[in-house]
């Protein structure tokens, strides 16, 4: 039947516009490319591929990872295959796929993806060399984790409805009247659980669960994660949360000025300024041991430190780089990194606090 | 309709079917069975119960919004003289196309304190509002799922003879009135099939309910996957019974509607809306405005920002066109595949209930429509289970777009069945009979009066599906081959680490193709076929 034929070509004339009327919106929006942001940490001339293949479960998001990557491929030749999704579904698809998993390296946002797997003997071992690369805060005694980057605990304010010296030294200090309905806490997100994991650990567990149910009772708000409280606080829905530090400097370079949040770095000492870092970790059934471990010592190398500090605000951990300048220096803090081993089965147990505490029900 | 039995061969298609959407069902329960969780006393904590109360209270006050709200706006679009109601029957599906995570997101940005639209809020006296909790939930939820019952319903007016409507009004009924009494019984199928997907969706959403804060059977079993996984998986099991309940009840309340339809209805009865035209106008309006516009307020700010911030000294755009370009064919590509194959496997299910009597056809029809209720992650997961145990057959499928495609099926293959099922019922038999009298073949018939009588319903179901899959993320994310992306992982993979304007140009790109796809799909073609 002709008219039929008609409208089928006619049919495909439209899908092809419409792809074109994409593209060429693709186009004109089109600004730098990642192959960019990859030149600022490798610039030479890319080596020969050497054949070898390594697959990469990155729960760190694919704009920040895939320039480290591409940058790898193209020094050393050896061809990455990647998988990016949250940590945490990264890590039951790992406990899933068991030995027969593909990947060769796994990158988690936060310390819990990696305390599961470990319960789980789904991680191997990295190589002396490359845990020498960092400290021994940072890194697991059994070699099974290296930290990569630092992330702080701050609390993050919006600077109209908070006065520079309302600011607290201390999240004992939030359970005061003052704070009253004005407080957000990320109370199921992975960053949370690990840090009143520790808070657990260093004031024992009567101390955080009574904190958390002054903060409760203090009509603290919850929020899902640390991002929607950054914004909300840039908005001014609510007054100040306890966050990681890089979300808002992040906000900020993409808002430019008109951004109304700031972080708050609270005393040194206090539970409050924790560092957490995120790790990377080879696979128990990783095929390419060599070639993950090269990985990872890529990822401790200056040029990906040095990204890792410019492009998210994180903290480097390793071969000397400084933080990015806006930075407010490491040194200056006294409590240690979170040790995964030590916390055992913690998470368990902090999901339990913090389930009871009701703070999720609002 | 029949009491006929279904031929063998049917009952075998039907039961293979089953078992493949069974595939999340067997996982869940064979990961309950190694677990060692005390689930009885899980079951009878208040931090079960509580959950579990929520969900059930925002999925029956979303369902009940939304049907009213989908049924109201696909009469208004296809039986009245409404200015402007093929723009709007594109415009209104658009809200499936938004990924959850944004849309929420974009909600907040918008109405709440500080946001974009919030002056306008506090302009009319709604100082101090925010949306979250109950309210924000169902609202959001309403706002995104009421195509589900739109386009299927959109699809039967279109095809509903207007004859005993016309009927009806010359015998005195006024126009309420024919409605209640002569359309509201031809569309209850579709809209009840509709209403149904509704509350599946609602049981299962994770993201509209955490940025809402919200605290439904999802979000207890997302925080619990990793610290308590055995908790998990009992919830997602919890999850999975109460939507065989709410389906299997469904199924013995609706029975098979008594409908019917003409070989031509393309001229069906079209109401003058005269003086209403204006409010009813201002209704539609409304429901774009909240439902597509809000959202896209915010996107386009997102977007925009992005593009003007290099004069403010903002960071610069970190946009590869290579790889959008790439992510874009790739979402048409899987999604498209995805929405035929899942309206080619359903459709013998749906035969097999509306024409046929047998067990079969109402297992293998339960199982698929309570499978949407499964969230994603779990689907992803179970699939992986059952391709690494799958011996040889798994190690062909694993890491393949053909994998992917068969998750998206089973993922969304309910979103189809529910409209095949209408269009199934909605041949004459006796059309059927007649042909068959005369000698026509099974394949004939199927191709010269089934075909094309069920034409607009079969183009709507691939139209939702293809709609829903665009946005998919769990399974994009955890079953595609490695290194395969879509729009909407690139999306994730932005938004994440604030590269918001990224995010923001992206989505825009995607509400685009949808819009142009169910332009395409849904309208051009139910126009015309």
């Amino acid at each position: 039947m002709p008219t039929n034929l008609l409208r089928i070509r006619n049919c495909r004339v439209h899908l092809r516009a419409a792809l074109c009327i994409v593209a060429l919106f693709a186009a004109s929006c089109g600004g730098e490319s990642t192959d960019g942001a990859a030149t600022t940490i490798y610039s030479g001339t890319c080596a020969e591929s050497t054949g070898e293949e390594i697959a990469v479960y990155s729960g760190r998001s694919e704009n920040l990872i895939e320039p480290v990557l591409d940058a790898f491929s193209c020094e050393t030749g050896v061809d990455v295959n990647v998988r990016y999704a949250d940590s945490t579904d990264l890590a039951l698809l790992l406990a899933e796929e068991g030995d027969r998993t593909q990947a060769d390296v796994f990158l988690s946002r936060s310390p819990g993806p990696i305390g599961f797997l470990e319960s789980q003997s789904l991680l191997g071992e990295i190589d002396a060399e490359v845990l020498d690369l960092v400290t021994g805060d940072n890194r697991s005694d059994a070699g099974s984790w290296i930290g990569f980057s630092g992330r702080k605990r701050v609390a993050v304010y919006n600077v109209d409805q908070v006065g520079a010296g309302e600011l607290p030294d201390s999240v004992f200090e939030l359970t005061d009247e003052a704070w009253r309905g004005r407080v957000a806490l990320p109370a199921t997100n992975g960053s949370f659980v690990d840090w009143f994991t520790v808070f657990r650990d260093q004031h024992g567990t009567d101390v955080a669960t009574q904190w958390l149910d002054d903060m409760v009772a203090n009509d603290a708000r919850y929020y899902p994660n640390n991002r929607s409280i950054v914004e909300a606080a840039a908005r001014g829905e609510i007054d100040l949360g306890l966050v990681n530090h890089y979300y808002n400097y992040q906000e900020q370079i993409a808002a430019g000025d008109d951004h109304r949040a700031l972080n708050h770095d609270l005393a040194n000492e206090d539970i409050g300024s924790l560092l957490i870092i995120t790790a990377a970790t080879v696979t128990s059934a990783s095929d390419n041991p060599d070639e993950a471990n090269e990985l990872v010592a890529y990822l401790l190398s200056e040029p990906v430190q040095r990204y890792l500090t410019e492009e998210t605000f994180e903290y480097p951990l390793a071969a000397g780089v400084q933080p990015a300048s806006l930075l407010p220096p490491l040194a200056a803090l006294e409590i240690g990194t979170v040790d995964f081993d030590a916390l055992g089965g913690g998470f368990e147990e902090t999901t339990e606090i913090i389930d009871v505490s009701g703070i999720a029900n609002q | 309709m029949t009491s006929k039995r279904a031929p063998w061969g049917l009952q075998v298609v039907g039961a293979v079917t089953a078992v493949a959407f069974a595939f999340p069902a067997a996982y869940l329960v064979y990961r309950n069975v190694t677990s060692g969780a005390e689930r009885l006393t899980l079951l009878q904590s208040s931090r079960t119960l509580g959950p579990l109360w929520r969900t059930l209270q925002l999925s029956v006050l979303v369902s009940t919004s939304a049907a009213m709200l989908g049924v109201c706006l696909a009469w208004l679009t296809v039986r009245t003289d409404l200015p402007g109601r093929k723009f709007w029957r594109t415009v209104l599906p658009i809200p499936l196309v938004f990924p959850t995570f944004i849309g929420a997101a974009a909600f907040r940005r918008t109405l709440n304190p500080g946001g974009l639209a919030n002056g306008v809020l506090e302009a009319v006296g709604l100082d101090g509002f925010e949306l979250r909790g109950l309210f924000g939930a169902w609202l959001v939820l309403t706002l995104f799922t009421y195509p589900y019952v739109f386009l299927p319903v959109a699809a039967r007016l279109l095809r509903m003879p207007g004859s005993l409507e016309e009927s009806a009004r010359v015998l005195g009924d006024t126009a309420p009135q024919a409605f209640r009494r002569i359309v509201l019984p031809q569309i209850s199928g579709a809209a009840a099939a509709g209403t149904l997907l509704v509350f599946l969706y609602t049981i299962s959403d994770f993201g509209a309910v955490q940025l809402m804060l919200y605290d439904t059977l999802t979000r207890a079993i997302e925080t619990n996957y990793v610290a308590r996984p055995a908790i998990a998986f009992a919830l997602s099991l919890l999850l999975l019974a109460l939507a065989m309940v709410v389906v299997a009840g469904e199924r013995r309340f609706s029975g098979s509607g008594n409908v019917e339809v003409q070989a031509r209805t393309l001229n069906p009865v079209s109401y003058t809306l005269g003086r209403l035209s204006l409010p009813a106008s201002v209704a539609v309006m409304a429901a774009a405005l909240m439902s597509v516009g809000a959202p896209m307020i915010a996107i386009l700010d997102w977007a925009t920002d992005g593009v003007l911030r290099a004069t403010r000294d903002g960071r610069p755009l970190t946009i590869d066109t290579e790889k959008v370009v790439e992510a874009s064919r790739n979402t048409l590509e899987s999604s498209l595949l995805a929405a035929l194959v899942a309206v080619i496997v359903v459709l013998p299910v749906a035969y097999l209930v509306g024409r046929y009597r047998g067990r079969i056809g109402t297992v293998s029809h339960a199982v698929v429509i309570a499978t949407f209720a499964v969230p994603g992650i779990l689907i992803a997961l179970a699939l992986r289970f059952w391709t690494l145990r799958a011996g040889f057959a798994g190690d062909l499928l694993l890491d393949t777009k053909a994998l992917l495609i068969f998750a998206y099926v089973i993922r969304f293959g309910s979103l189809a069945l529910g409209i095949c099922l209408v269009a199934v019922q909605a041949v004459p038999s006796r059309l059927l009979d007649a042909a068959s009298t005369l000698g026509a073949g099974r394949l004939r018939r199927l191709r010269t009066i089934e075909l094309p009588l069920m034409a607009p319903g079969l183009l709507a179901a691939v139209g939702l599906v293809l709609l829903s899959t665009m946005k998919e993320l769990p399974i994009s994310l955890i079953i595609a081959p490695l290194g395969y992306r879509t729009l909407t992982t690139r999306i994730f993979g932005s938004f994440e680490e604030a590269f918001v304007a990224e995010a923001g140009i992206m989505a825009v790109i995607l509400v685009a193709m949808s819009a142009v796809l169910s332009w395409l799909l849904i309208l051009r073609k139910a126009d015309h076929a």
